[in-house]
């Protein structure tokens, strides 16, 4: 009788699959990230080594000696006391515990303050109390202690914000109006994001943590990089990570450019040479997860995607891994077979610098 | 010039998104005396599902969709009077498409709507966070064929299950098709909850729309 795997799809759900069936969903997974991206897929031995990776019969698997990344944390602070559908764990405790708990008892390498809302815009009323929080905050921790948000360019439309919908816009074929109030709200994103980082630069901080960049599309980014050029004139020494919304940047608005390039379409490889040239320290690349499709077949594609952009990169690449992406199965606390699984293969074959 | 290289120069102006491009293909086509529908089926339409294929894989996105049914439409304006009546107002069917209530994303849903738009079904875009009773209102209202649900977050994608109970208590769910989509949906979901299909793109929806409603 042929060997099964205990592996699992990309919703969580446990599947049982043999070599073959793995090495063709690893070969599969990987060429369509090549096809789509133009990038190297996985070569034999690679895709061998993610299979060996999988059929571990243990539960969890961990990177092999000297090879260990840092790791980071991105909503962490509001992980262990957030209970609504975000993955917390619904624990009462401070943010600033929160973050303790990763620094001390998790093994953090770094850390991030983040606010309930967890985007940029909602931060300006409740300002003075970000500020007061990463005081306190900084005067308790060791590791680097960033600020957090998603750039969440959707806030500035309508019925959350002052700009017409473009979904609505695009639905009457305004097109042209479409394209405007995109690049008005993310002249309004920009500034907003650089007036909270400075209050909260000159609380303490470390440096600022920018995710899901492109969530809202090719102007979420444009926004996003504008952003980071501007802290960077402003605190050469501040730590800039950009961590991205998915695999492929969308063009919502269709022809956005930054440096000569436009964003639309960009891929991994391409949109960290772009985050590089802005400022950032740091790129997250994100590849999201199929639900449909098996853990080797997610797995061998983000491998693909990450391998590439960290090759391309010229700063350290720390992978986004979590629900649903970076190969992980889309469920709110992702069991750690594949997680442990998967962030061995994006440390030992995509090659990343951290988590 | 042959049929079959008109019908690509046809494909080709509505993969270039430019209106003026269509107009002017189409009037030669016209020209060249072929058939409205033909200039329409596999000419323009050939290019719209060009275009679909772009736009799945990533190289072109929504404002060059609506552009090229911008361009469509205006090509097909521009044969009506050729046609006969029925034929050129025509829909393939009646779908309404919204976001679960719980649920506030909205781009997913927008482009799938978009995109049943510009294949040629009326689409009710009710947005999102829609109470579920409102799929079902709106259905009748409108006569549809079909209710879309998009949920984002395992947290809503029950509502999907519930308006589908609820169409069965209502006595509607032998008359309308059922599609679902959104990240945590799945084909094994569509399945459990007794959806008619489960869309995972807005191309895919759009080719299970015609697979269900024609």
């Amino acid at each position: 009788m042929t060997t099964e795997y205990a592996l699992r799809m990309g919703d969580g759900k446990r599947v049982f699959l043999t070599k073959e069936q793995i090495m063709a969903d690893l070969q599969e997974g990987s060429a369509d990230a090549a096809d789509l991206a133009d990038v190297p897929a996985l070569s034999g031995d690679e895709l061998e080594r993610i299979a060996e990776i999988m059929m571990t019969p243990s539960r969890m698997v961990g990177v092999e000696p000297g090879k260990e990344v840092p790791v980071t944390h991105d909503i962490g602070t509001i992980r262990i006391d957030g209970d609504q559908g975000n993955s917390g764990v619904g624990i009462p405790s401070s943010r600033l515990i929160g973050s303790m708990m990763h620094e001390r008892a998790f093994g953090a390498d770094t850390m991030e303050l983040g606010h309930i809302d967890y985007s940029f815009k909602p931060v300006k009323p409740v300002i003075a109390q970000e500020m007061q929080t990463m005081e306190v905050c900084q005067q308790n921790m060791i590791v680097p202690l960033l600020y957090g948000a998603m750039p969440n360019m959707g806030l500035y439309y309508t019925p959350d914000g002052p700009f017409e919908n473009p979904g609505d816009l695009m639905k009457a074929f305004k097109i042209r109006e479409a394209q405007e109030s995109m690049e008005h709200a993310a002249g309004h994103l920009t500034r907003d994001t650089v007036w909270i980082m400075q209050r909260l630069m000159a609380s303490g901080a470390d440096g600022v943590n920018f995710d899901t960049v492109g969530a809202a599309g090719d102007g979420d980014m444009y926004a996003s990089l504008h952003a980071v050029e501007s802290l960077r004139k402003q605190y050469p020494d501040m730590y800039i990570e950009v961590g991205m919304a998915g695999e492929l940047l969308l063009g919502m608005h269709g022809e956005l450019e930054y440096d000569g390039t436009v964003l639309a379409g960009l891929w991994p490889h391409q949109q960290v040479k772009l985050a590089a040239k802005a400022g950032a320290n740091v790129f997250g690349p994100v590849v999201n997860t199929n639900t449909s499709k098996t853990s080797p077949w997610n797995l061998a594609r983000a491998v693909t995607f990450v391998k590439a952009a960290v090759e391309a990169s010229p700063i350290p690449c720390h992978v986004n891994m979590g629900m649903g992406v970076g190969g992980i199965p889309m469920f709110e606390t992702p069991t750690i077979d594949a997680v442990s699984r998967a962030s061995k293969a994006m440390v030992e074959i995509a090659g990343v610098d951290g988590i | 010039m042959s049929n079959e290289e008109m019908f690509k120069e046809l494909s080709d102006a509505i993969v270039s998104c430019k209106k003026d491009a269509v107009i002017a293909t189409v009037e030669k086509a016209r020209d060249e005396g072929i058939p409205p529908a033909e200039i329409i089926e596999k000419g323009l339409a050939a290019g719209m599902n060009e275009v679909g294929v772009l736009f799945e894989r990533g190289k072109l996105f929504l404002p060059h969709v609506m552009m090229a049914a911008g361009a469509m439409e205006a090509g097909v304006a521009l044969l009506e009077k050729d046609m006969p009546k029925d034929a050129a107002s025509k829909k393939l069917g009646i779908i309404v498409n919204g976001t679960v209530e719980g649920d506030v994303h909205d781009i997913g849903k927008s482009i799938v709507s978009t995109m049943l738009q510009s294949s040629g079904f009326e689409v009710h875009d009710i947005g999102r966070d829609v109470p579920l009773q409102d799929f079902i209102d709106k259905a009748k209202e409108t006569s549809a064929n079909m209710i879309g649900m998009s949920a984002l977050m395992t947290t809503t994608l029950p509502g999907q299950k519930d308006v589908i109970e609820m169409l069965k208590e209502q006595g509607m769910r032998d008359d309308i098709k059922v599609m679902v989509g959104g990240a945590p949906a799945t084909e094994a979901w569509a399945n459990k909850i007794g959806a008619d299909c489960y869309a995972e793109n807005a191309s895919e929806a759009v080719a299970k729309a015609k697979e269900l409603l024609l």
